[in-house]
């Protein structure tokens, strides 16, 4: 099912085909006082004081029932005549030809009262939207989600194998891998034993067909280091990450010898005696690791030096403790940023994710919108983050207001309400609750542009850039300052193996919050043949279990449709079904499909 | 609610539940027509996937309640047919001070060896991390220079690669 897409990769929105009532109506061309259904927004408001959008009424008038005078929850004004019907006698208007398509007049939906359905116009849905926009807001929506982003353009994947001078220069600079599998005989550490039991374990994983992955290798605790095994486990098979460092993009020897360079010129300016500085590279550090792990020795490895290096840039985290896998990952980036950081190249934001690998990988934006409760008038901000922290609270927050999200449950409804009141929960309704407007407190009360003083206000989350891979962070630790105490919350969160974001996008929620209306297609979207770019692939999961402070961290790797558990320096094969039950703390997602855009730099060889 | 129909209901009371069937009336149909527009729409176009998965996750923690698979077994033999003590028992030499040190005892040591954390003593200077290299065997080496001295960084097992064979690029001494 091929669909066109907007830059975000949301779907624009496809109305189904008229009835032939509304078909004819249309084609007819007449409304009420003339020029079609989008002038209809002159007979439509929002409902005071920023309500849904109703058909307009003198204060103090109750729409009735032309037939049986009842006023009433259902009443439908006819687009020709502007007679107002009950359901129940809506038909009998309808009989008259011409009189069949009317508008509820407390929801602003067309209805077609022949067929007896809700039915949809482009047109008058733009009538609705018109009629949305407060004076306030001053600049009506836009007409296409993202129309106005500026698209990169997207090129072909080609792809590329190596020439003959290519070819020559791989010859030279590279040495084969000798690939080792089953090292039971290398390792000095296995027992006679278990000889039986090795030689099952190894082959289990590994099929005839396919041969163990590359890259899997065992990270040795160095002492209460299993959140850093953990979390440079999910790193070192980031996709886009580890071809980056194994494309030698990064290179240890050469970064080494620059900021060598860089220190003694320095040095004998300062006239100091030369210690040569802290020459430390997270970076350089990550290199050799990405080196060793696909090296295809299988040994485990041992991060010594990188805890080193780590220690020194982050000398706030460097004890003997138990940290945060979070934390580090936060720390890892921005290691890793200071260092890739060119400082000769004009500094780009954060954003477009142009100044390091770190973030070109797992930078996006988040939108947030602030609007005025009694004006009406949004303030707009974008911020970058490299991931999305996600409360999980079972208890219900009465400041959230009930967004026109709805959760359509079928014939399983039961079990899921059923879940939801025990306290478990899905990272859609995370994410729905990360989208979803929420009330300020009168405490919070924010400027106004438009009101010219502090009113409370209604702010909404929304993701505006989906990045390449999307780091979701479970908040599990609470620390409370209030009560001077922090404690784990256990509480099990569903995660999907397959995510779209579509519906927490910037586009969708402003659409949603127009009440998913729909404009005229404007042709704007000419990629017809992409797919969605909101579509995502879990590959890695950090799980916590135990207490507090005395926990464990371990991360599960999917490679090649394999599951594989990474506990410090045991990898053992799982299947899918442990991973879904195990204790999600960070979430690691990849875009399924990659797009290619056209490079503005031309590339010096 | 229903209507009572025991016959002794007061028309104020018939009003009443007659209001309360408008409110619900109201109420059900504003949640149907947006399900409408979203269905007929197709924004509700992954709610099967989403319930395949939620149905998979269910399945999972039935089959596994107590989350076992979480358990810490150190006893296992792991892809490659390795087993490993509880505790790593890999040496190296520490970037910092040049001793051998046991790999799963690397963390504390380093804490003390750089002079961070509680237990440690104040900072270590240069001059008292020398005084105490001194009685260490080689010879003495500067606190902060990892590549200091090119021997030492290869006799780090881990960082031996296929990388490292790169003839180009030389250490310079500083």
């Amino acid at each position: 099912m091929s669909s066109n897409s907007a830059a975000d990769g949301t779907r624009p929105l496809r109305l189904p085909p008229p009835c032939s009532h509304l078909a004819a109506y249309r084609s007819c061309g007449g409304a009420a006082g003339g020029g079609g259904l989008r002038s209809l927004h002159r007979c439509l408001r929002r409902r005071p004081p920023l309500g849904r959008p109703e058909v307009r009424r003198e204060p103090g008038e109750v729409p009735r029932c032309a037939s049986c005078r009842r006023g009433g929850p259902r009443l439908y004004a006819c687009l020709a005549c502007a007679a107002v019907s009950c359901l129940h006698h809506a038909p009998d208007h309808a009989s008259t030809p011409g009189h069949e398509i009317a508008v509820d007049v407390d929801r602003a939906e067309l209805f077609c009262a022949a067929c007896l359905d809700q039915v949809y116009d482009h047109d008058f849905d733009a009538a609705v939207v018109i009629a949305l926009t407060t004076p306030a807001a001053s600049r009506p929506p836009p007409p296409q989600p993202g129309s106005r982003a500026k698209r990169p353009r997207r090129v072909e994947y080609r792809p590329w194998a190596p020439d003959a001078p290519e070819w020559a220069v791989i010859g030279r600079r590279s040495s084969p891998l000798i690939v080792r599998e089953g090292n039971a005989s290398s390792s000095s550490t296995i027992t006679t034993a278990n000889s039986t039991a090795a030689a099952a374990a190894a082959t289990s994983c590994a099929t005839s067909s396919a041969p163990l992955p590359w890259g899997l290798r065992g990270l040795n605790n160095l002492g209460n280091t299993c959140f850093m095994n953990s979390v440079l486990q999910a790193l070192l098979h980031t996709p886009l990450l580890r071809n980056y460092f194994l494309s030698d993009r990064h290179n240890r020897m050469v970064c080494q010898q620059k900021s060598r360079k860089k220190a003694y010129s320095k040095e004998r300016s300062n006239a100091r005696d030369a210690t040569v500085g802290l020459q430390f590279c997270l970076a350089c550090d990550l290199d050799a690791m990405y080196s060793a792990v696909f090296s295809g020795d299988r040994k485990p490895y041992s991060p010594a030096k990188f805890l080193y290096s780590w220690w020194r840039y982050a000398s706030n985290l460097a004890n003997y403790q138990q940290h945060d896998a979070h934390e580090f990952f936060i720390c890892m980036l921005d290691g890793i940023h200071e260092k890739e950081q060119d400082p000769c190249k004009r500094p780009s934001h954060v954003s477009s994710g142009e100044c390091c690998i770190a973030h070109r990988v797992f930078s996006g934006t988040l939108r947030s919108d602030v609007t005025c409760t009694m004006c009406g008038f949004t303030s707009t901000t974008y911020d970058p983050c490299v991931d999305i922290s996600l409360d999980l609270d079972s208890k219900q927050d009465p400041t959230k207001v009930t967004g026109s999200k709805l959760h359509m449950n079928g014939g399983e409804a039961n079990s899921m309400f059923a879940s939801q009141t025990c306290g478990t929960s899905s990272l859609m309704e995370c994410l729905e609750r990360f989208t979803r407007p929420e009330k300020l407190g009168a405490d919070q009360k924010l400027f106004c542009q438009h009101c010219q003083v502090r009113q409370e206000s209604l702010k909404q989350m929304s993701i505006r850039k989906i990045p390449l891979v999307t780091c979701f962070h479970i908040k599990r630790f609470e620390h409370s300052s209030m009560r001077k105490m922090s404690r784990k919350v256990d509480q099990y969160l569903h995660f999907p193996f397959s995510l779209d974001l579509a519906p927490y996008l910037s586009s969708s929620i402003l659409r949603a919050r127009y009440g998913n209306r729909v404009f005229a297609s404007s042709g704007d979207d000419s990629d017809t043949s992409i797919e969605s770019i909101s579509n995502l692939e879990l590959f890695a999961v950090v799980t916590h279990s135990g207490k507090l402070d005395a926990g464990h961290y371990l991360t599960y790797l999917r490679l090649n449709s394999q599951w594989y558990r990474c506990d410090d320096a045991w990898i053992t094969c799982v299947s899918e079904r442990v991973v879904r039950a195990s204790q999600a703390y960070m979430l690691f997602y990849v875009q399924k499909i990659l797009y290619y855009k056209a490079s503005e730099n031309v590339v010096n060889s | 609610m229903s209507a009572l129909n025991d016959g002794s209901s007061s028309p104020r009371s018939q009003h009443a539940s007659r209001c309360f069937e408008d409110l619900l009336e109201s109420i059900i149909v504003d949640v149907a027509s947006e399900c409408h527009r979203i269905a007929r729409l197709g924004l509700d176009r992954n709610l099967e996937e989403e319930e395949e998965e939620l149905r998979l996750s269910a399945q999972a923690r039935v089959a596994d309640p107590s989350s076992s698979g979480e358990s810490n077994s150190k006893n296992v033999v792991d892809i490659f047919g390795q087993t490993h003590p509880a505790i790593a028992s890999e040496t190296f030499n520490c970037m910092n001070c040049g001793r051998p040190i046991t790999a799963g005892r690397f963390a504390p040591h380093l804490e003390k060896c750089m002079g961070k954390g509680r237990k440690a003593r104040t900072k270590a200077t240069r001059s008292s991390t020398i005084a105490r290299n001194r009685h260490s065997r080689g010879s003495p080496v500067t606190v902060y220079a990892p590549y200091s001295n090119a021997t030492n960084s290869n006799r780090v097992p881990n960082g031996t690669t296929a990388g490292e064979e790169y003839t180009d690029y030389t250490f310079e001494e500083p």
